[in-house]
Formats: C-alpha cells, sequence, structure tokens
C-alpha cells in the first residue's frame, strides 16, 4: 500500500489546435487509491485532456507531475514508461491471439532465445486473477465474450505496472450486471493503491464508483468536487450551459403532413420496438448517450444495415427494407458521423464528391456529364461558402469545417424527402457549425424532414422542433417541447428525467 | 459571417493525388519517348517500319487484356489472375464450336469467357472473397478443366471447312487490306474502354467505388454490381484476346495466354494505374503496353557479344520494373499524407 499521496498532478495545462484552445489552463490531479471521474459534454475537452495524459501531444503547455516528480510526456513511448495506462472505449486486442500474448504482448518471457511458454500462462494467469477471471491463458480472444475481452484489456494495462490507469467509457458495451463486475474490480485496485481516471458520459455510473468528480466545459474546468457532495442534476447543471455563439433557434412553424413512419422497428441487439414519427418540414432531434442505438436505428431506417422487425414508411408507401439504394430512390437520404472513412473520397474533388449522390440524374443515354450539375454544385459551394470554393478542389486539402460542409453539400444535390443527420457538426469551428445549422433550417423550412441525431446539446436543442430521446436501445418517450433544454436533454438520456409518450 | 479561412490553407499546393496522377500519364510517355531514343542510339534497324510494326503487333493482344484488367484495377482489386485460362478457355472452346459456323464460334468464345468474367465478379463483387485468391482458385480450375475435357490434347481447327479457314485467316485478316485486324480491336477495346471509364455514369460510380468503397455503398451506389461489372469487362477483352491469339498459333491449347497476367498488370501500373484504385486512365495504360513493347524490342536488339538477350532477360526486366513501379507508388503515396480512403 502506498501512502494517499498524489500520483497525478496536472498544472495549467492548455492544448491549443488550429483555431481553438481545446484545453484551456486545466488543473487535474489524481490520489494514490482513488476513482476520479472526468465528465463533460461532447467537445468539451474531456479527451484532448486525456491524450495529453498519453503522450499524444508534443506541443502542450503546463505541467505534469507523476508521483511528485515533473514529466514530460511528449510521446506515447514516454507516457508509457511514466507509468500511465489508456483503456479505450474500442478494445486493442488481437483477435486470433491467444489471452496470454495478448496480455504480455511485447515482453513474452522468454528463455536462451525461445519462448518460455510455463512461464507466460502463470505470468498471464496471475495477472488475469487480478481483474477475477479464470479463463484458460490459451484461449484465443476472439472467443471469449466481449465482456470478458473488456477485462482482458484491464488485465494487460496492469501488467504493465502503471501508477496511473485512465478508462475511457469502459462500460459502452456492457450490460449492466458485467457493470457491476466491473465496479467490484476497479474496488479492488483501488484498495490496492492505484489511481484510477474514469471517463464516462453515463452519470449514474459516475456517481457509483467516482471518490470525486471534475467537469469541463468548453476546454476549462469548472469543478471538482467529491461526489458524495453532488446529485446528478447539479452535475448536469454544470456541464450544460456552454457558450452557444451563432446558434440560431429554429423558428417554429407548423409542421405539414406525415412523412415519415416509422412502426415498431428493432435490430436485435441493438435497438428494439422503435416507433415514431416525422412530419414535413419538421426537424425531429434524437437525444441519448452514444452506444443507445441511435446511428444504429438510422442506418437500418434507411437500408444500409438489415432490419428485424417492423417496417418504414415514406409518404405512406413502405420502403424496402435492406437496401439503401431502393430508399435512396424512395427519398431518404442519411450523412453519416464518420465523414472520413464513410462520408467523403478524401483523395477525389469536391464536385465529384457532392455529385456522387446524383450520378443517374446527371446520365442521359448512359453519358454521364457532370458539367451538367455545375450550376447545382456552384450554388452549393456558395450557399454553404465552402472554401475555398474551387470545385476542382480534392477533399483532403480542405479544412474539417469545409468537409463537412462538402458532405452535407452531397445530400443538399440529392435532395431527400428525408434527410437523417448524425452528428453534423462533429469536429468542425464554429463558423462551418453556423453554416450548417443555417442549411437545415432551410432544408426544413422548404417542406423537407430531418432527422438530427446529435450528442451537442446546444444544437440539438436550438434545431429540433421536437426531441425523442433512446437509451440503451429504446426510444423511451419524448420531451415535452415546453421544457427542452440542454439540461432535460441530458438528465432524460441518463434514465432520469420527465418524459411524455412519443 | 464565418470567418475566412487561414491563409495557409489557401496557398497550400493542390493535393498529392492529381499531382502524381498526372506525372503518372506523363511519366510513362516520357518512359515510351526515352526508350524510343535508346532504341534509335543501339541499332539501326530500330527504326525500320519493319521492327516498329513487329513491336506493336507483339503487344496488340497484351494491350486488349490490359483495356479490360485496367477496370479491375481501377476498381481497386487489384487483378485478374484468371487471364491467363480465360484466353485458353474461350480459344479452345472457338474451335472447338467451329462446327456451328465462323460466326457462332466466335460468340460461344467470347460468351464462354464472359461467364467465367460473371462467376468471378458475383463471387468477388457479391461474396466478397479476396479476388487475388479467388482468380488464382479459377486459374487453376480452368486450366484443368481445359486438360480434361480434350485429355491433354490440343485442338486444331479444321482447314477442311470454310469456318475453320476463315478462323485461322482471322488473325492475319486485315480491314479494308490494310489495318491488320487485332489492332483494329485495340482501338476499338482502348475507345471503347476510355469512353465507358470516363464518360459514363458506370465509371463514375467505379471511380468511387475504387478510391472509396465505403464512401460509395453509404452514398447509395450499387459497389457490388460496379465491381462484378469489372470483372466481366476484364473477362471480355481477355476473351477476344485468347480467340485472336489462338487464331495466330493455329491452334486450341491450355497454355495459351501464359504469362499474360503478370505483364498486363504490369502495363496497368505502368500506365499510372496505381493499385489503390480509382486513378488513373485508358491513356495512360496504352502507354504502359508501349513501354513494355519498346522495353522489349530493344532488349531483343541488344546483343552482349554473341549473347543475345531473350525472354529470360526480358521477364527479369518486367519483374524488376513491376517492383519499381508499385514500390513508388507507395512510396509516392505516403509521402503525400498516406492513402486517405
Amino acid at each position: 500500500m502506498e501512502d494517499i499521496g498524489v500520483a497525478l498532478r496536472m498544472v495549467g495545462v492548455s492544448k491549443r489546435y488550429p483555431g481553438t484552445l481545446a484545453v484551456d489552463d486545466v488543473n487535474f490531479d489524481v490520489r494514490a487509491g482513488e476513482v476520479h471521474a472526468l465528465i463533460g459534454e461532447n467537445g468539451a475537452g474531456k479527451s484532448t485532456l486525456m491524450m495529453v495524459l498519453a503522450g499524444a501531444f508534443d506541443d502542450y503547455t503546463g505541467q505534469v507531475c507523476l508521483g511528485g516528480t515533473a514529466v514530460g510526456l511528449h510521446s506515447p513511448a514516454a507516457a508509457k514508461a511514466a507509468g500511465i495506462q489508456m483503456i479505450h472505449q474500442e478494445l486493442s486486442l488481437a483477435a486470433p491471439l491467444s489471452i496470454a500474448e495478448n496480455v504480455l504482448a511485447g515482453r513474452l518471457p522468454r528463455r536462451a532465445g525461445l519462448l518460455d511458454r510455463r512461464r507466460m500462462l502463470s505470468e498471464t494467469r496471475r495477472h488475469l486473477a487480478r481483474v477475477g477471471l479464470e479463463l484458460d491463458p490459451q484461449t484465443p480472444v476472439e472467443e471469449i465474450s466481449l465482456h470478458e475481452a473488456q477485462l482482458v484489456e484491464i488485465a494487460k494495462a496492469l501488467a504493465n505496472a502503471p501508477c496511473i490507469l485512465v478508462m475511457d467509457e469502459p462500460t459502452s458495451a456492457l450490460s449492466r450486471a458485467e457493470v457491476q463486475r466491473l465496479f467490484e474490480i476497479i474496488r479492488r485496485l483501488r484498495r490496492q493503491g492505484l489511481a484510477v481516471v474514469y471517463i464516462s458520459h453515463h452519470l449514474s455510473e459516475v456517481l457509483q464508483i467516482a471518490d470525486r468528480v471534475t467537469v469541463l466545459r468548453d476546454g476549462r474546468k469548472v469543478a471538482t468536487e467529491p461526489v458524495a457532495a453532488v446529485t446528478a442534476a447539479q452535475l448536469v447543471e454544470r456541464m450544460v450551459g456552454r457558450s452557444v455563439s451563432g446558434l440560431c433557434a429554429r423558428r417554429k412553424t407548423a409542421p405539414g403532413a406525415e412523412k415519415l413512419v416509422v412502426e415498431h422497428l428493432s435490430r436485435y441487439g441493438f435497438f428494439h420496438d422503435v416507433s415514431f414519427t416525422v412530419r414535413a418540414g419538421e426537424v425531429l432531434g434524437i437525444g441519448g448517450l452514444s452506444g443507445s442505438g441511435r446511428s444504429e436505428l438510422a442506418r437500418s431506417l434507411c437500408g444500409i444495415d438489415p432490419v428485424d422487425a417492423g417496417r418504414v414508411l415514406l409518404d405512406g408507401r413502405p420502403v424496402r427494407p435492406g437496401s439503401y439504394g431502393a430508399a435512396i430512390r424512395a427519398g431518404l437520404g442519411y450523412l453519416t458521423e464518420d465523414r472520413k472513412t464513410q462520408g467523403l473520397a478524401l483523395r477525389m474533388s469536391v464536385a465529384e464528391n457532392v455529385l456522387s449522390a446524383v450520378i443517374p440524374r446527371h446520365c442521359r443515354h448512359g453519358v454521364y456529364s457532370p458539367r451538367r450539375g455545375g450550376g447545382l454544385l456552384a450554388r452549393l459551394i456558395d450557399r454553404l461558402s465552402i472554401q475555398p470554393p474551387g470545385p476542382g478542389r480534392i477533399v483532403s486539402a480542405l479544412s474539417g469545417g469545409n468537409q463537412q460542409k462538402a458532405l452535407l453539400a452531397k445530400w443538399l444535390a440529392a435532395d431527400p424527402q428525408v434527410l437523417l443527420l448524425d452528428e453534423p457538426t462533429r469536429g468542425v469551428d464554429v463558423g462551418a457549425k453556423v453554416v450548417i445549422h443555417q442549411a437545415v433550417a432551410e432544408l426544413a423550412d422548404a417542406g423537407r424532414s430531418v432527422v438530427l441525431i446529435s450528442s451537442d446539446l446546444p444544437e440539438l436543442v436550438a434545431l429540433s422542433d421536437r426531441i425523442v430521446i433512446m437509451r440503451q436501445g429504446h426510444l423511451i418517450g419524448q420531451l415535452d417541447p415546453a421544457e427542452a433544454s440542454e439540461a432535460s436533454v441530458l438528465l432524460a438520456a441518463n434514465g432520469e428525467g420527465k418524459l411524455v409518450p412519443a | 459571417m464565418s470567418p475566412p479561412p487561414p491563409a495557409a490553407r489557401r496557398t497550400r499546393p493542390p493535393a498529392g493525388g492529381r499531382v502524381f496522377g498526372a506525372l503518372n500519364v506523363l511519366g510513362v510517355y516520357g518512359l515510351v519517348g526515352g526508350l524510343f531514343a535508346l532504341g534509335c542510339a543501339i541499332s539501326r534497324e530500330f527504326i525500320s517500319p519493319d521492327n516498329l510494326m513487329n513491336a506493336l503487333r507483339a503487344v496488340t493482344l497484351l494491350g486488349i487484356v490490359a483495356v479490360g484488367l485496367a477496370f479491375v484495377t481501377y476498381s481497386r482489386h487489384y487483378v485478374d489472375l484468371s487471364i491467363p485460362g480465360i484466353m485458353a478457355l474461350s480459344g479452345t472452346v472457338a474451335v472447338w464450336a467451329l462446327k456451328f459456323g465462323f460466326v457462332p464460334s466466335l460468340a460461344i468464345g467470347l460468351a464462354v469467357g464472359a461467364l467465367v468474367g460473371l462467376v468471378n465478379g458475383l463471387v468477388i463483387g457479391y461474396l466478397r472473397l479476396n479476388p487475388i485468391i479467388w482468380t488464382l482458385a479459377m486459374m487453376s480450375l480452368l486450366s484443368g478443366v481445359i486438360r480434361w475435357a480434350y485429355a491433354g490434347r490440343q485442338i486444331y481447327p479444321d482447314k477442311a471447312t470454310a469456318a475453320g479457314r476463315a478462323f485461322l485467316e482471322l488473325y492475319h485478316h486485315r480491314l479494308l487490306g490494310l489495318l491488320p485486324l487485332p489492332v483494329a480491336v485495340l482501338l476499338a477495346v482502348a475507345a471503347g474502354g476510355y469512353f465507358l471509364m470516363r464518360h459514363t455514369g458506370y465509371g463514375a460510380r467505379l471511380k468511387l467505388t475504387g478510391s472509396a468503397y465505403e464512401v460509395a455503398r453509404l452514398t447509395g451506389i450499387n459497389v457490388r454490381r460496379a465491381v462484378a461489372g469489372a470483372f466481366v469487362i476484364s473477362s471480355l477483352t481477355s476473351a477476344a484476346a485468347g480467340v485472336l491469339l489462338t487464331s495466330f498459333n493455329k491452334v486450341g491449347a491450355v497454355y495459351i495466354g501464359g504469362g499474360y497476367d503478370f505483364r498486363t498488370i504490369t502495363a496497368v501500373v505502368l500506365g499510372g494505374m496505381t493499385l489503390a484504385g480509382g486513378r488513373g486512365s485508358i491513356v495512360g495504360v496504352l502507354g504502359g503496353v508501349a513501354a513494355i513493347a519498346l522495353m522489349n524490342n530493344v532488349m531483343s536488339l541488344v546483343r552482349v557479344g554473341q549473347f543475345v538477350l531473350g525472354d529470360f532477360q526480358q521477364n527479369i526486366v518486367q519483374g524488376a520494373v513491376f517492383i519499381l513501379v508499385v514500390g513508388i507508388n507507395s512510396f509516392a503515396r505516403r509521402r503525400t499524407g498516406g492513402d486517405d480512403a
């Protein structure tokens, strides 16, 4: 057992990205034998702060002390050597390899140049025991459950004898019972004197497992408090109230006829029995935590992923499930949350990307002339003020915000009856955000329907006419429009809000 | 009221992809020019019309096959290794089908080749099997089928029939008594391939599919059909070349088309169509074919003492060129910021 000293102290840490100060003069400390939760909305600076700790940047400012000595964390190797281990949301295990090979990756025991098999197995068993696993170390990782893999990941981190363990949303793939088992293990590690940083959107978990909690907002620290002294509502209050620079509140028009009707849609294991309607000229917001099944719902809804039960009607006509092409022809469109790998062909031009969803429209007798789309293209570039405005620009040379505008332009060009937007402003600057918000509002004013999935709460509240909440794969209800606010969305997403039936 | 973009972004040079694309097409014609100059310097024989015509004839069929294969490479599915098998099968089946008449025999030969391409396309496009592994297996399967069907014998067109004579005459036929038929086929295939890749909806969809498969899928493009189509196109050009080569060899046999797999992919990547997909053009591919023609021709003219450079040396040089080009390409991609979708 170590004394109750401070294991990690970050003093005045800042990290600047071009155009934004992602982490602004943050003080943060963790004691040995403590679980310190770090919470905040998307973009509040949690992950950037932890990336500083992981050695991802060589240009942060401020001071980091580990166990009382100042260290420079300018590379991932330096961070590891200093005793900092990260466990990310996505597991980093090699599926075909055995548990033992994963846990001891990079430092398998050797004897006379050959693998010391017996020591490898016994060492792995010892590490697995620390996280309460009794698996055969020779089992390939692909044969164990996700929950077990999560624990193996922790065992792997612990095998490096860290003094700080950072866990980023470790429960996103776990069931409720498995979460409790994980918490047992975290408590045991705490008793052994480990310092744990716990990042989560789930406030109930934070209140259950953490000793202290630090709230970040807009890159700044808002408060650090003992968990015993705060409630979920108080935490929400501290998290929200982000600067809402330039957010245009939607003027509330009278919505038209029912456009999109979703009836009892299910994809087992992802979302269950989801029903809602969207009217013409309406923006329907879907709130919820990451992992609540919102993106999966959108992808199944427009036929990218399969559907197990239920149906989707557009203008009263059923949309053929499982065929994205048919859904697009019927008048649906889906703007993906991941613009770099799913949204834009980065090494093609703006023109080619924007017109890619409407190739058939510019074909006559099989001859494709993108020039026919030139007017449309010029209008979209102008309307979204894509910079630089050249349609021949390769997309990868554009800034993130302008890439996102180009992605939106692609779907505006397709002009769907119902556009599903999945995190339409993730990682973009304020200027691009304003332009995108205006375009969404104009789209609805033109009588189109919009389904907005966003973890950016001010955006969700400002743009949506109505907000429904998804939690753990179920659509649990609708927020009373009169009471829709960042705080009410966040509370509802954590299962603590007041809802009316959707 | 969006803030002006940072000045640095505006002065940034246009992205690497386009520059390298242009360099590749220009580059291969630069190489063609260089080889031409080298040929002139080495031997007086080189510049003679006969020699140049020989050089051209030697790669006419290669050009036909390369135009089709280019679609597979463009779709980011690397290569169709069953090309020699398709060539042998189409030629052999065409000879067998001569009993139905000359034109039906050609049609059947092409159809059988296209059928193999369709199977390749369905398996690779729809079942998403690895294209290299699958077409390698298909190659083995095809050569087995041909050997088995003809019990290892070769089959000859029957000179006693009009159809047989027409078939043997096919390769040597000259349109209007002037343009050799294989060259005419190459010109037609190249023009058709250029148009299809550059000016049709299919070409645009294939480019997006080859550049970024997942993006194309999430744009609503039928990526499976696009990929399957590329393999059908590749099999059609291989079948046409196979029939012509069989006519030239006067025999249908399993070994027809041997070596065409590697030589065509060399021509395709030499012509600036990178294995990363979605880049390059048919014009470049023709340049790649021309470069191979001149490379082989120049080598055949070089005499080191008593020693004449032959097939073996040409193989070595082609292998080295392929490795060099692919190596430079991937190096350049990494330098220009990685192959970003």
